[in-house]
């Protein structure tokens, strides 16, 4: 893939196919351009006009990322970001996730946003689940989000969340195939689609947003507790029952470990959010502790440690359930 | 109840001596307790008499010419409709093809993970690997031995890992079972290879010889195992620096006959190890514990599970603490009374959460609720 730079036109080539990027505008449109750079070649100023530093910016790009398999994705972005930069005086807020501060498409973007306004930021966000936590909602005019990094419904709909309305979010793949659960999102956004590269740009509007919210970490978070408490209240009167040696169905403590085995599982998915990290092998020693005074019924042994050894996970684990939880 | 074909490959070939160990005996305790046949899957070594104890496994011999994993990939494409349950032992590259060949052709198959590990192992795999790490996602159950391990995996891996420790397959013990603590002496005992690194021999020894002038009674060490040149020169060095002591420490040698080595562990009431390295609780903890013996052991990974949080056992838990260890080994050795009761209270502990067949019934349990989570999903 390369890049074509010429007088009124840059495009991508890739063998026979083209892509234009951006064209050279006509006299009578430059009043579009509110930003103190002259658009195009001015008769009475002299200084370097955004066109100009549009194609350095483009040629910069390839000489950086030519070999790079995003490379396409980057000039798409480019092209994405002009007309949002461009739209007014105000300083922009663009925040990239899945591209390190450091890379030469970062390097690119940047100086063409200072070119353009000085107060206009690139904000590169390191590749963990808490970058989206430290930023405010709706603070971005764009929103960057390499999907092949973290293809992680939940951490898009983060993403949009930061968006300004009216702002976009460019989601950029090289893979062939969406994870299913974008699918219904990204048939809402405009594709552009060159060689292996594929860009969705979605407008955030209201609807973006609410869907957002419904389906972001923090619905996630919520569902997921609620998930948890349910199954810790289903458990408790199980286990009290268990432990007091009631008549029970000879599946209750399988049924009690499989309710277990869910919330161990449950609380994994959202490990990196608990305030104790201890909580999942709390509910797998609890599930051990079920089993293990299982083993000794169906093996008719004494019960004395087995049922010591359960009480005690049991307190264990629902003292620490409640502590998290309520 | 479901009855599963089940087959064991090891990472690589089997040796005689293994067949006696966890990664052949726990699929042996679980065939025994819920299995319709069980498949030792391996290229061979030699012979396998101590297959003889082992009533009902089968040997499969893979062939010569390939690779031991090779060879075990092969197979597995060939015979995954007879394997239920697949046993494998050890978190290792070598398996890295083979889970997940079988795992294509069975996904209704059950594949359990024995990790045989220690910290300092599981903190050096190559996690990142996507390979090594789909290889580990396949797994349906994996299990590991040590309570501390435990805790570290779960903050690693983020992911399901239950505690089976190393165990006890009773019936290959029949000698267990008119073990009196009348009959026994004082006797310090320590089985493994005397010399090598892991086994940290040295400071037994010398802890043996600090605790000396303090013991109530006379006691005797006894070392059982191979030993290696150095610990020999060691040992005849120790001697010389301690004449009195030289009478009451016996090195035997390595002891294949089990019985004579059962005739040891029946007459000691202390057994001591002083390991730096092990992951679970090593195979003669468990036979030690099952004759009785109070143990006394560094700080490894599975001390805490050995001894019940010191309840029937004492932790020194510094490596290289002389003076730590011969304090505990003091303080054990002359409390009579506890060594009494502790015979009873170790061999209960020991038949309760260390015996394969209980463990295997447990294992049974988690399969059934694997398959209660795919009828529901």
């Amino acid at each position: 893939m390369i890049t074509k730079i010429t007088d009124t036109c840059i495009s991508l080539e890739d063998g026979t196919e083209t892509f234009t990027l951006l064209e050279k505008p006509v006299f009578p449109h430059f009043h579009d351009n509110v930003t103190k750079r002259p658009y195009i070649s001015s008769y009475y100023e002299a200084g370097e006009s955004i066109w100009a530093y549009c194609q350095a910016s483009l040629e910069t790009l390839a000489d950086l990322c030519h070999d790079d398999p995003c490379f396409g994705c980057y000039a798409m972005i480019f092209r994405r970001l002009f007309p949002l930069l461009l739209s007014s005086g105000q300083a922009k807020n663009v925040i990239s996730y899945g591209l390190p501060a450091d890379h030469g498409a970062c390097q690119v973007f940047q100086n063409f946003m200072s070119f353009l306004q000085e107060g206009n930021a690139l904000t590169a966000l390191p590749q963990s689940i808490f970058s989206f936590v430290s930023l405010n909602a709706h603070t971005g005019h764009a929103f960057l989000y390499y999907l092949d990094a973290f293809p992680s419904p939940a951490a898009v709909c983060d993403a949009i969340c930061k968006v300004k309305p009216g702002g976009i979010l460019i989601l950029y793949t090289i893979k062939e195939t969406l994870p299913a659960e974008l699918t219904a999102l990204c048939a809402r956004a405009e594709k552009d689609s060159f060689s292996a590269c594929t860009l969705y740009t979605l407008t955030v509007n209201e609807a973006i947003m609410e869907y957002a919210h419904e389906n972001g970490t923090e619905a996630f978070l919520l569902c997921r507790s609620a998930e948890i408490t349910k199954r810790a209240n289903d458990l408790q009167p199980l286990l009290q029952a268990l432990l007091a040696g009631a008549a029970l169905p000879d599946d209750a403590r399988l049924i009690a470990a499989a309710i277990l085995q869910q919330t161990e599982e449950i609380l994994l998915s959202v490990y990196d959010f608990l305030e104790n990290d201890e909580l999942p092998i709390r509910a797998n020693n609890l599930k051990e502790a079920i089993l293990n005074y299982s083993v000794g019924i169906n093996g008719s042994y004494d019960l004395t440690a087995y049922l010591e050894k359960l009480t005690q996970a049991s307190e264990t684990f629902f003292t620490a359930i409640q502590k998290e939880f309520s | 109840m479901n009855r599963y074909k089940m087959c064991m490959i090891p990472a690589l070939p089997l040796e005689n001596v293994q067949l006696m160990k966890d990664r052949v005996v726990f699929p042996y305790a679980c065939f025994r307790a819920f299995g319709e046949s069980l498949r030792l899957v391996t290229k061979s070594t030699g012979n396998y008499p101590y297959l003889s104890y082992l009533e009902g496994a089968q040997l499969v011999t893979l062939p010569e010419e390939q690779p031991h994993m090779e060879a075990a990939v092969h197979y597995v494409s060939e015979h995954a409709d007879e394997i239920d349950l697949l046993f494998l032992f050890g978190a290792r590259g070598e398996y890295m093809e083979l889970a997940p060949t079988y795992k294509a052709l069975r996904p209704d198959g059950i594949l359990y993970l024995k990790l045989d590990a220690n910290i300092d192992w599981m903190s050096a795999l190559p996690l990142f690997h996507k390979p090594f790490a789909d290889f580990l996602q396949s797994c349906d159950i994996i299990s590991c031995e040590s309570r501390l391990l435990q805790t570290l995996l779960y903050k690693k891996w983020q992911r399901p890992v239950e505690y089976i420790p190393n165990g006890v397959y009773y019936p290959l013990y029949p000698a267990t079972d008119d073990v009196r603590y009348e009959e026994k002496e004082n006797i310090i005992l320590t089985v493994g290879r005397l010399g090598d690194v892991q086994k940290n021999s040295l400071l037994l020894l010398y802890a043996y010889a600090l605790a000396f002038p303090n013991l109530k009674e006379s006691w005797e060490l006894v070392m059982v195992g191979s030993i290696t040149p150095e610990f020999q020169a060691d040992y005849e060095d120790f001697c010389k620096r301690f004449p009195p002591l030289a009478p009451h420490v016996r090195l035997t040698g390595n002891i294949a006959d089990k019985q004579e080595l059962y005739r040891y562990y029946k007459k000691a009431k202390v057994f001591a190890l002083s390991s730096c390295g092990e992951g679970g609780s090593p195979n003669v903890f468990s036979e030690a514990a099952v004759f009785g013996c109070s143990v006394i052991t560094t700080g490894v990974d599975a001390a805490a599970d050995m001894t019940d949080n010191g309840r029937v056992g004492r932790i020194s838990p510094d490596l290289e603490d002389f003076d730590g260890y011969a304090k505990e080994l003091t303080a054990l050795c002359n409390d009579a009374d506890y060594l009494a009761r502790n015979f009873h209270e170790m061999r209960t502990y020991i038949k309760e959460y260390f015996d394969y067949e209980r463990l295997a019934d447990r294992l049974r349990m988690l399969i059934e609720l694997q398959a209660l989570k795919r009828r529901s999903s």
